[in-house]
């Protein structure tokens, strides 16, 4: 447990941003029947390797304190340890939004699990933050740094991801199936950390992360068998246009595509940007052909296993089958299409890696391709207007990539105080993950 | 063995543990191999586990460590789904998934492993015979309900 005036503080803000944390106790008898209560607490596992597993002090021993790290990777620690907290509440106060308009009560009960273990993980983040001098790194004190990560709110966390507003249900869903599925990626990479106490923060990070990706999977597996038999109520369009609107920021979550290598170096990170990327891409493709399978069979029911493979390996190198054609499947957009930050940030490159060269046609492109909802918001405005900026050459890509909409509070402090407002803030706010993973 | 890969299940097993399972009984049931999966998952995604061959899933064993069952106080291993897929037989795969789960119920403080198979299910019978699962001193009683 963390000492008592984090572990209120932290209760406080759940109160606050996690309104329907107690209903958890409630349907975990019915959906969880079998489970070990849920336990706000931090929790390490002992099975971590004593000596350092990459970059240039391989095999000598991990650090224990903060101080016993090189000060450059100490700052590198540093700033994962409160980009990850930032993701952990922040994911919170998204699925918060619109946790209630759940059709089913199985998915809704899972997002409030996923909900209460990423309260546990940024729960964990601040133990990390708390529990050791961090003195030697920066010159903020740990309440000042917790008071900071507890006063982010939507619009104002670390990375990009976390600053979207939910439309929907979908969102809980293709959030937990695309941008959790990043996080594994990160939890599995910081595993080998070279700072102990949070390498062997990681595996009980990782085992409950298992769940939250499946709870992301599972709707949609379902959603997709409904889609196909037309007794649904969300079609594949749906899908894939929410597809569209994540699959960006998670990338983005990963780093520019030319940088980690520092991570690396120093013993943080077993793979660089662009190699973790690159799985992630892979994993992903894997579950739109899984779940464009569970189309297929739902569609032709009267089809066998191998003939269903067939129709669908058919389809998805272009043919039309029975009426059934690829655009009728999801599909993964192409790595470069709407990307705000690293390597391709604010090229045109449409959904299917289609070039742009005139503006207009391509917002109008990606505009067409996001849920209507996520079209009328801020984030969307900003981000064209960033795009015609560089294409005219009145911005620079440096500046357009750091100048996100940053709904900032002018007022710190508890959320329940009545002089908190929202503005935007200032052109040229910290770009997030690129920095973080150089 | 050198060809297959043995690993943790995730969510994206499931359905190439639905494909071997239809392969196996002719029945395609994805909704029952979802909440099974998803029940390993959320309590232990270590212990259950798939095999790969060419890093396509050809095999799994679904099991966990639980305890106070039957009388039973202490934590036992449960071995309860497995499967491979008929083309991928005779190559070890079975045992290989049977070490990995085993393996992973003796880290978790288990120092047994139990399993039921019908008796009409002689080939099961005969894998986890081969498995070194011996018959257990309980007895499995059942009354039929009208």
């Amino acid at each position: 447990m963390l000492p008592d005036r984090y572990h209120q503080a932290i209760e406080h803000w759940r109160q606050h941003n996690f309104p329907d944390y107690p209903k958890l106790a409630e349907v975990w008898p019915k959906y969880f029947p079998k489970d070990d209560a849920f336990c706000l607490c931090a929790k390490v596992s002992e099975d971590i390797s004593a000596e350092i597993e990459i970059g240039d002090d391989i095999g000598k021993p991990k650090a224990l304190q903060p101080k016993e790290l090189a000060p450059e990777a100490a700052q590198h620690l540093l700033s994962q340890i409160r980009a990850q907290a930032s993701t952990e509440f922040g994911s919170i106060q998204q699925h918060q939004m619109t946790l209630f308009r759940a059709q089913e009560p199985q998915d809704q009960a899972w997002a409030l699990r996923v909900m209460a273990e990423e309260l546990r993980h940024g729960y964990q983040m601040v133990h990390l933050l708390t529990s050791q001098d961090w003195s030697p790194v920066t010159e903020t004190k740990p309440e000042d740094m917790v008071e900071e990560i507890l006063s982010m709110q939507t619009g104002s966390h670390v990375l990009a991801a976390f600053n979207l507003e939910f439309d929907s249900f979908l969102d809980n869903v293709v959030f937990a199936a695309f941008i959790d599925r990043v996080g594994k990626y990160q939890l599995t990479m910081q595993k080998i950390s070279a700072y102990k106490p949070y390498a062997s923060s990681m595996p009980p990070m990782l085992r409950e992360e298992a769940f939250h990706l499946a709870a992301g999977v599972i709707p949609l597996r379902r959603w997709v068998e409904h889609a196909a038999r037309g007794d649904g109520y969300i079609d594949m369009p749906a899908i894939q246009k929410s597809i569209h609107k994540w699959f960006g920021r998670g990338l983005e979550m990963f780093g520019d595509e030319r940088g980690g290598q520092t991570n690396v170096k120093f013993g943080l990170k077993d793979l660089n940007n662009r190699d973790a990327q690159d799985q992630y891409i892979q994993e992903c493709t894997k579950m739109l052909d899984d779940l464009n399978l569970r189309y297929v069979r739902a569609r032709f029911p009267d089809q066998s296993r191998d003939e269903a493979d067939a129709i669908f390996a058919r389809v998805a190198a272009g043919e039309t089958v029975d009426g059934l054609s690829r655009d009728d499947l999801l599909r993964l957009p192409d790595r470069r299409f709407f990307r705000r930050r690293g390597e391709f940030a604010f090229q045109m490159v449409g959904t299917h890696g289609e070039a742009f060269d005139d503006v207009e046609k391509y917002v109008a492109h990606v505009l067409a391709a996001l849920p209507e909802a996520y079209r009328a918001s801020i984030d969307v405005k900003h981000w064209a207007d960033m795009q015609r900026e560089v294409a005219a050459g009145t911005k620079t890509l440096k500046d357009a990539m750091a100048s996100m909409p940053r709904l900032a509070r002018q007022a710190g402090g508890c959320p329940c105080g009545k002089s908190v407002r929202w503005v935007i803030g200032e052109a040229g706010g910290r770009a997030g993950g690129e920095q973080l993973n150089s | 063995m050198a060809d297959v890969r043995i690993r943790p299940v995730n969510e994206l097993d499931i359905e190439a543990i639905c494909r071997i399972d239809e392969r196996i009984t002719g029945k395609y049931r994805p909704d029952v191999w979802e909440d099974r999966v998803v029940y390993f998952i959320r309590r232990d995604p270590d212990s259950s586990q798939v095999a790969e061959v060419d890093g396509k899933v050809v095999g799994f064993m679904l099991g966990e460590v639980r305890g106070g069952e039957f009388g039973m106080e202490e934590p036992t291993g449960w071995l309860e789904f497995f499967g491979v897929d008929p083309s991928a037989r005779e190559r070890g795969i079975g045992r290989g998934l049977t070490d990995a789960l085993l393996a992973g119920f003796k880290k978790r403080g288990a120092h047994v492993a139990r399993t039921m198979v019908r008796t009409q299910d002689a080939e099961i019978a005969k894998f986890v015979a081969a498995m070194g699962f011996t018959a257990a001193p309980v007895s499995a009683l059942e009354k039929r309900l009208a």
